[in-house]
């Protein structure tokens, strides 16, 4: 393979490195991406850039920022998520650099672990600490009616959750840029803060399926014999209940919460995954590498994860993506039916399901923007699934 | 196939039992106070599912032994055997996701092998990008934009909103009923086709490029066979095999997406029965949904199975089963 | 047939792969020709280009990746680069048949042996569907498969590999070819089979007087069957001779290279001899003589770094690409 002239050429790419670079030849890739991190920026700043309480107010003389005075603990926890995450995407970068390859890996995991770390212990901190204020007091009132000398508001100054019987049902206009719901909120606003809701889901839910599919795998994998035949059969059966028939059940019997939502679609869809990751172990299983290793007397742990999982993870990464497609689509499905998040929180399809009154009504605004963000969050996702599983291994146009 | 079936059952059954709390109290946290007599009705559907006091494999063996003979109880909401809601239910379900299933195989698989002989050209690259586009397309925006669209006084009326059959429909003859349940169910049948038609003729085109590529194929043209031999008799004849498996993976998607798609359509078969379990929270129902979902699903698998072991001589009929 | 009495002839034949990375000149500028009932062997490491090479002549290149861009096939007098896809198809299998190397994957697993078998036959004679039957079972019996009528109803995957090898056999020459192409036919067998099936087509080669043009990278089976030789590195046929020539007197550097990495019986003691270097990527070929870097002298000679050396025939049907081979200066001195 000829070697790309970057600046690590005298060490060679590493196995993520190469991938990377054939991933973002293909400019689609790069515009899917680009529209995630859009997405991502979108539920980062949601509470800035949605929010019916002004940057800054000057009342009597004196200013105010009621709308920082806002923010919840929930919201600090992201800032710190991303900042620490951006943190950690420059040190990859300067990894590149300034670490040898053989020794990445490990410097990167470490990186990780204490990041994840400070991450934890801040939200910790963040939720022991930051007071949750409740603030009604009529900024708007207060701007319009000249109480307030100046006032900065947000780009779209409506909260997500207030309602205004008076702008119900309205069609999009200079007010409400895509028009209000039943309730009278602004969509645009719903539309930002709703995919708070879309990203956690999909992400946790990921997060917990590759956890227990990874796990479950590699015991089946590597161990064979019976326990793999037990294993085996547990996963036809739960792969024998079509997954939202498994899911509605599981939603029926429990209440209704965020938090049920990711925890019940990790749990359901565990077994491509580990169906994955226990056909890689078989074949890995007889390879030398193994044989060695555990003939040096390594301990079980150590052989599963730091020698045998890495060559086996490429599909679990590409099935996680397509993974986050699939929650993001089951938890609108879910809200849309009206079995996820309960208003005020908001969600895509749940402002779907509004689309289309008793009367027969159509509120199209209701169902073509929050339609619409459904379909570009999946299609960016699925794409960029296809675009990692050709980028891993362009010859084999296999399914995965 | 036997220990799968049980399987289910216990999987069921343990959602059921491994439920917080008391099932009055858990509706009551979201749909606000129960009225007296619907709080008896739940507390009564508990009671018979579980037998309260036994401990709790005798309660399974009970619940078991009822199912067996396809006793699941009665529905709180409608106060009649579950069994018989599902009788009345079922077949809806199944003719729309047979039709929906005979569309996506004639249409998929002819799809699928002409993208593949024509690799790379116009047709292959553009039928790839609207295919994909398809497959990414949540089904209830498609739903809803179609009832929106289509079958509403704001913009188009071409299509009946909701139902099987018109208010009318019993007073009519036989062709004109047909005619009549067919308009009815073009929107759902398109909704629920769309997805597992873009998924297979993705996997046809793969396996046909699969098989294009192969060294028998080499072999037959090296034998002085034609372009459309070596394609039809020798590709083709290789790729339909992975395509039945197929059906194994289709079929699940598809009982879900009835649930989506008879809610919104107002179709009164077994997804939307669902549907209205879980909001009502009318238990029995549910966990017959759940069990008889997952033994039709077996049920499709089992076919799939036969039917590949009948196409693929490399394959023993014992092995597979 | 031509005047000399060759069977087929190649004159300055060309295929290029058009790739993402560039393009590759698998086959550069190869001749050679094949005498009616004789075995041309066409020697060299993986990735040469002789399979290229036989691709080419049944004209099975895959398009739009590959490409013949140059050079004549003549095939009894016709001109076959030229006909139309429609006469190919009744050369192929017909008149030229082919084997290949992977006897399992080369057949198809779903369709049993007497199938495929009678398909070749239907397909270029004028039998009908019990008359084709009864001649895949001869077939199957001329090769050495035994109880014919019963395997003649098998799948592929029922069969050893030898077995196969057999099937693919006799599917080539159930019609009678005048060449038979095999290409690697030994390489993914057991040794004890490998005899067998290259006594096989010895065997086959008597009764119909047929040519072979055996493909291969093992220089023991040259030995032993092939009457002529023409050995290719890196696109370019670099000698041809007669096969007990070309082991008795190697003019290529190259082709001592090989000949004297062959391990012998007797020899004690010392490392294998080896050629240093590998074969270079067909994307990016050296200037000049493509083995310079690997050849004792070339890699410092100016010449056989500039400019690549033509084949050349040095002695009556000896030719040679090298500047330094015996009787190649002599030549250029004549000029």
């Amino acid at each position: 393979m000829s070697s790309k002239k970057t600046k690590d050429s005298e060490w060679g790419l590493s196995f993520g490195e190469m991938v990377s670079h054939e991933f973002v030849k293909n400019r689609l890739n790069v515009v899917c991406l680009i529209f995630i991190v859009f997405l991502f920026a979108a539920t980062i700043l949601a509470p800035l850039l949605a929010n019916d309480k002004p940057y800054m107010i000057r009342i009597d003389g004196e200013a105010q920022f009621p709308l920082f005075k806002s923010l919840t603990p929930s919201d600090y926890s992201v800032f710190l998520a991303a900042a620490v995450g951006i943190f950690q995407l420059f040190l990859i970068r300067r990894n590149r650099r300034t670490v040898e390859p053989s020794l990445r890996s490990g410097v990167l995991w470490h990186q990780i672990a204490v990041n994840g770390v400070v991450v934890l212990v801040g939200c910790i901190l963040i939720f022991i600490f930051v007071p949750r204020r409740l603030d009604a007091t009529g900024y708007k009132e207060m701007a319009a009616s000249g109480e307030a000398s100046e006032a900065i508001f947000a780009p779209i100054p409506y909260g997500y959750a207030r309602t205004d019987l008076a702008s119900r049902e309205q069609t999009p206009s200079r007010e409400h840029w895509l028009g209000t719901d039943d309730v009278g909120s602004d969509v645009l606003c719903r539309l930002i803060h709703g995919s708070r809701i879309s990203l956690s889901v999909g992400f946790v839910a990921v997060g917990i399926s590759s956890i227990i599919g990874i796990f479950v795998g590699a015991i089946l994998g590597y161990f064979g014999g019976k326990t793999d035949f037990i294993g085996m059969r547990i996963v036809e059966i739960m792969m024998a209940i079509p997954t939202f028939f498994l899911i509605i059940t599981i939603v029926a019997f429990f209440p209704r919460s965020l938090l049920n939502i990711m925890v019940i679609i990790g749990i359901t869809s565990w077994t491509g995954n580990a169906r994955f990751i226990r056909a890689e172990f078989f074949k890995l299983r007889n390879q030398d590498f193994v044989h060695a290793a555990v003939s040096l007397g390594l301990p079980l742990r150590s052989i599963l994860f730091r020698h045998m999982l890495p060559n086996g993870i490429a599909p679990v990464l590409v099935n996680a993506t397509f993974g986050i497609a699939g929650a993001i689509f089951i938890e609108a499905a879910l809200s849309f039916l009206g079995f996820g998040v309960a208003p005020p929180t908001p969600s895509w399809g749940q402002m779907l399901s509004l689309g289309v009154g008793v009367t027969g009504r159509f509120l199209w605004w209701l169902t073509l923007f929050p339609g619409l963000a459904i379909f570009f969050s999946v299609l960016a996702y699925n794409l960029v699934g296809e675009g990692l599983r050709d980028a891993i291994d362009p010859r084999l146009r296999k399914s995965i | 196939m036997i220990p799968t079936l049980l399987g289910i059952t216990v999987l069921v059954f343990a959602i059921s039992r491994i439920a917080p709390g008391d099932p009055v109290s858990l509706s009551m946290g979201v749909d606000g106070e129960l009225d007296a007599e619907r709080a008896a009705d739940v507390r009564k559907a508990r009671m018979e599912l579980y037998g309260l006091d036994k401990p709790v494999h005798v309660q399974y063996g009970k619940w078991l032994w009822r199912v067996v003979r396809f006793d699941f109880g009665d529905s709180i909401k409608h106060h009649r055997p579950v069994i018989e809601l599902i009788g009345q239910r079922l077949p809806i379900t199944l003719t729309l996701n047979l039709i929906a299933f005979f569309l996506i195989y004639t249409i998929s698989i002819p799809l699928g092998v002409l993208a593949a002989v024509r690799h790379n050209r116009f047709f292959d690259r553009a039928s790839s990008v609207v295919l994909f586009m398809l497959w990414s397309l949540p089904v209830m925006w498609v739903g809803q934009m179609l009832i929106g669209y289509f079958c509403g006084p704001t913009f188009k009326q071409w299509f009946p909103p909701a139902g099987l059959s018109s208010n009318h429909a019993d007073s009519l003859v036989f062709f004109p009923w047909l005619a009549d349940r067919t308009w009815h169910l073009v929107l759902p049948v398109i909704c629920l086709t769309y997805s597992g038609l873009a998924y297979l003729t993705k996997q046809v085109r793969a396996g046909m490029l699969d098989n294009l590529r192969a060294d028998y194929v080499r072999t037959a043209r090296a034998k002085g066979l034609s372009n459309a031999t070596v394609v039809f008799r020798h590709a083709f004849r290789n790729s339909v095999i992975p395509v039945i498996t197929i059906m194994a993976t289709l079929l699940p998607a598809m009982l879900g997406g009835s649930v989506i798609i008879e809610r919104i359509f107002s179709i009164p078969g077994m997804g939307l029965l669902a549907f209205e379990a879980v909001t009502t929270r009318d238990y029995n129902v549910v966990m017959a949904v759940a069990t008889i979902g997952g033994v039709m699903n077996l049920v499709g698998l089992l076919f799939g199975d036969i039917a590949y072991a009948i196409a693929d001589p490399r394959i023993s009929f014992e092995s597979s089963v | 047939m031509s005047r000399n009495g060759s069977l087929l002839s190649l004159e300055g034949l060309s295929v290029s792969f058009f790739t993402d990375d560039g393009v590759a000149r698998a086959v550069q500028d190869v001749s050679f020709s094949i005498k009616k009932g004789k075995t041309f062997a066409l020697v060299g490491e993986s990735g040469c280009g002789k399979s290229v090479t036989a691709l080419a002549i049944m004209r099975l290149i895959p398009e739009p990746a590959g490409k013949i861009v140059g050079g004549r096939i003549k095939f009894r007098g016709r001109r076959l680069l030229e006909l139309k896809e429609k006469q190919m198809q009744s050369v192929r299998g017909n008149r030229i048949a082919m084997i290949f190397q992977e006897p399992m994957t080369s057949l198809n697993p779903v369709y049993t042996v007497g199938e495929q078998i009678v398909e070749a036959i239907r397909l270029h004679q004028r039998k009908n569907e019990s008359e084709a039957w009864a001649d895949a079972i001869e077939q199957l019996r001329r090769v050495g498969i035994t109880e014919p009528q019963q395997r003649v109803h098998e799948y592929p995957h029922q069969m050893s590999g030898g077995m196969r090898q057999r099937v693919m056999i006799a599917m080539a020459v159930s019609c009678n070819p005048s060449l038979l192409i095999a290409d690697e036919p030994t390489t993914a067998l057991d040794v004890t089979i490998q005899a067998q099936i290259l006594n096989l087509l010895d065997e086959l080669q008597k009764q119909k007087q047929m040519s072979i043009l055996l493909i291969t990278h093992d220089l023991g089976v040259v030995a032993e069957r092939a009457d002529d030789v023409a050995v290719m590195y890196a696109s370019r046929i670099v000698e041809t001779a007669d096969s007990k020539l070309l082991f008795a007197e190697p003019l290529h550097p190259y082709t001592r290279g090989l000949l004297e990495s062959l391990p012998r019986l007797g020899f004690e003691g010392r490392r294998l001899h080896t050629i240093s270097g590998t074969v270079p990527d067909p994307l990016h070929f050296p200037s000049g003589c493509k083995f310079h870097p690997r050849c004792p002298k070339g890699c410092k000679d100016k010449r056989c770094r500039g400019v690549e050396p033509e084949l050349r025939e040095v002695s009556k049907g000896r030719r040679v690409a090298c500047w330094y081979a015996a009787g190649y200066e002599s030549e250029e001195e004549h000029k």
